[in-house]
C-alpha cells in the first residue's frame, strides 16, 4: 500500500507506522496548505474494547522543506497524552459520548503542537482534544458532531485536526500482492485467471490521522505567497516521520514500559509507494530510519526499478517497449527525488534543488482546480500529484503508469510507450467513506456497532 | 558529545573519576566514592554497551542521551554480568 505495514519493522508498530502524507492547497481557503499525515493503518472499526489511540510514547511529524538541501527547515510536532478517568471500570466509554468533553469517555486523548523553524520552537496550541474513535450508534450517536469539536483554530488562521478518520487511500492489496497481479488483466498475466473488476483492500478501515492547514506565506522560504509557478521559491517538500526513544524498558512493579534516550525516527513518508515498492525489503527500516536529503544512496533503485522490470515478466509481449528501455529512469528520478524541472511540462515546475531526496513536492503557485482530475499531472491537472498529493489523486494507477513508461516520453522523446502504459490499473476504485468539502476533508471514520465485514458506514 | 547536556557530562566526567579513583584504592576507597554526588543524576538511568569490546556506554536519563568512552566503566558493567 501507500506505506501501510511497508517495512517488516514498523509493520510491528502499528502505532508509529505513517500510511499516507497528502499535502495541498485547501481548496475552502485558497490563501492555505493543507498538510496531513497518516498513522496507524488497518483499523478494524469494531476493535473494542481497547481501541485505536495516538502513541504518548511517539513523537509525530510533519517536515518542510523550503530551502533546497531537503533538509526540514519547518517542523510541526505532535505529541499526546491519554489519561484515565475511571481506573475501575474495563469501559472505554461508560455512557454515550455526545460532546468531546463528556465525562463518559473513559480515556480522553489530548495533544500538543508546535512549530520548529530553526532554533524557534512556537507552541502553537496545547491540551488541545481528539475526538474519542467512532465506537458506534449507542456510544458515539452523533459522531460527525465530535469530529468537529475536535478541528481547532490556532493563531494566524491555522486549524489543527489529530484524531481517527476513515483512510482516504484505496488499492487492490490482495492481488497487487499477489505477484504482481492487476485483475482487469489477468488474462495477460504470467499466470492467467478470468477478467474481473478491482477490489478495494481499504475501503473497511480506519486510520488516525494528523491534519494542520496553514498560510502559505507560513512555508515558503522567503515568507511570500508566490503567484508565478514557475519562481524557484513557489515549491517545497513535505514528509511525514514518527519517532521513538532508543530504550524502551518493561516496568514489572506497573505493567507499562518507560521509555530513555533520544527521540530516534521509525517511520518516514514523502511520496507514495516510495518505500513499499522502490526500497528492497532488506532496506526499508533503515530507510525510515534516515533523512530525505541521504537518498542519494537509494537513487540507483529510482533509475533502475525493479518493478519496471518485473511488468514485462508478470505480462509477457505487453510491454515490449519497456523491456528494450535500457537507460536510467530520468522520469522517475525527476518525479520522485528532485521534483519535475522547468521546461518539461509547458509551465510547470516542482523542483526543489539537485538533491536527491523522496519528498512530496508541492507548488505552492499552482491553484486549487475546480475540477480536480484523481490522476493528476498526467491527467493534465497540475494541482494534483506528483504536485503535492490531493484526497482524491489515484496515485497508485499514476504510478503503475509512471513505472510503465508513460512518462519516459517527458525527458526522452525517442521513446515511444507501449499501449499497456497508458492503461494499466489495478481497477479498483474509490468506495470509502464520503471525503468532506471542508477541513480536514478526510471521511468520517466507520463505526464500530455499524461494520459489517468488507463495508463501512460513518452512521 | 553534540548530544549531552551540560548536567549529563558533568554527572559523567564525575562518575568516571569516581570508577578511576575506585580501581587504585580498593574496595574500601569504593565504597565511599559511590556515594552519589550532589550533582549526579536522580532518576532511573539505562546504560547500553553495543560493542562490548569498546569503551563506549550509552547512557540515557529521560530524553538525554549521552555516549562515555570510559573503557574500564565497560569492563565493570561486564564483570557485574558474571559471565552471564
Amino acid at each position: 500500500m501507500s506505506s501501510h505495514r511497508e517495512a517488516p519493522e514498523i509493520s510491528k508498530d502499528p502505532v508509529a507506522d505513517g500510511t499516507d502524507v497528502y499535502a495541498f492547497r485547501s481548496p475552502a481557503n485558497p490563501g492555505n496548505v493543507v498538510l496531513i499525515a497518516n498513522f496507524i493503518p488497518l483499523q478494524k472499526p469494531d476493535s473494542g474494547p481497547n481501541f485505536f489511540e495516538f502513541g504518548d510514547d511517539v513523537l509525530y511529524e510533519i517536515h518542510v522543506s523550503n530551502k533546497g538541501t531537503a533538509q526540514a527547515d519547518i517542523s510541526y510536532q505532535f505529541k499526546f497524552k491519554t489519561k484515565v478517568r475511571n481506573d475501575r471500570t474495563f469501559l472505554y466509554n461508560t455512557g454515550p459520548i455526545s460532546d468531546i468533553d463528556d465525562e463518559t469517555w473513559n480515556r480522553p486523548q489530548s495533544y500538543t503542537v508546535k512549530r520548529v523553524k530553526g532554533n524557534d520552537t512556537t507552541t502553537l496550541g496545547s491540551n488541545l482534544p481528539c475526538p474519542p474513535v467512532n465506537v458506534g450508534k449507542r456510544s458515539t450517536p452523533d459522531y460527525a458532531k465530535l469530529a468537529g469539536q475536535a478541528v481547532h483554530q490556532l493563531p494566524r488562521g491555522r486549524k489543527v485536526f489529530a484524531g481517527q478518520r476513515a483512510d482516504a487511500f484505496w488499492v487492490d492489496l490482495g492481488s497487487i500482492f499477489d505477484l504482481g497481479a492487476l485483475r482487469p488483466f489477468n488474462e495477460a498475466h504470467l499466470i492467467p485467471m478470468g477478467a474481473m473488476d478491482g477490489i478495494n483492500s481499504v475501503q473497511s478501515f480506519n486510520v488516525h490521522t494528523i491534519a494542520i492547514e496553514v498560510p502559505i506565506d507560513e512555508l515558503t522560504r522567503d515568507g511570500s505567497t508566490p503567484s508565478d509557478p514557475l519562481a524557484s521559491n513557489s515549491t517545497i517538500g513535505v514528509w511525514a516521520t514518527a519517532s521513538r526513544r532508543t530504550s524502551r524498558v518493561f516496568n514489572k512493579k506497573t505493567g507499562t514500559y518507560r521509555d530513555f534516550g533520544k527521540w530516534r525516527q521509525v517511520s518516514r513518508l514523502g511520496n507514495p509507494l516510495f518505500n513499499e515498492v522502490v526500497v528492497p525489503m532488506a532496506e526499508k527500516d533503515l530507510w525510515n530510519s534516515r533523512e530525505p536529503s541521504g537518498d542519494r544512496k537509494y537513487q540507483k533503485h529510482v533509475y533502475e526499478p525493479e518493478l519496471a522490470g518485473l511488468l514485462p515478466v508478470l505480462y509477457p509481449g505487453v510491454f515490449p517497449n519497456l523491456a528494450a528501455y535500457d537507460k536510467p529512469r530520468a522520469d522517475l528520478h525527476a518525479i520522485l527525488l528532485t521534483g519535475i524541472p522547468e521546461g518539461v511540462v509547458p509551465g510547470f515546475q516542482n523542483y526543489t534543488g539537485p538533491v536527491p531526496s523522496d519528498m512530496l513536492r508541492l507548488n505552492v503557485a499552482i491553484p486549487p482546480s475546480e475540477k480536480p482530475n484523481p490522476l493528476g499531472l498526467v491527467g493534465g491537472d497540475p494541482a494534483g500529484f506528483p504536485n503535492g498529493r490531493r484526497l482524491e489523486d489515484n496515485v497508485t494507477t499514476i504510478e503503475i503508469r509512471a513505472v510503465a513508461g508513460l512518462t519516459i516520453p517527458l525527458v526522452d522523446p525517442s521513446f515511444t510507450p507501449d499501449d499497456a502504459a497508458a492503461a494499466v490499473e489495478d481497477g479498483s476504485e474509490y468506495t470509502n467513506s464520503p471525503l468532506l468539502g471542508e477541513f480536514p476533508y478526510l471521511g468520517l471514520p466507520g463505526g464500530g456497532y455499524q461494520t459489517e465485514p468488507g463495508t463501512t458506514q460513518a452512521s | 558529545m553534540s548530544e549531552t547536556s551540560r548536567r549529563n557530562v558533568i554527572a559523567v566526567a564525575g562518575a568516571g573519576a569516581a570508577v578511576g579513583a575506585a580501581a587504585l584504592m580498593g574496595g574500601g576507597a569504593a565504597s565511599a566514592a559511590s556515594r552519589p554526588h550532589r550533582i549526579s543524576a536522580q532518576e532511573p538511568l539505562v546504560a547500553y554497551v553495543e560493542d562490548h569490546r569498546s569503551d563506549r556506554v550509552t547512557l540515557m536519563i529521560g530524553d538525554d542521551e549521552v555516549v562515555v568512552r570510559d573503557r574500564d566503566l565497560v569492563t565493570r558493567l561486564l564483570a557485574a554480568m558474571g559471565g552471564k
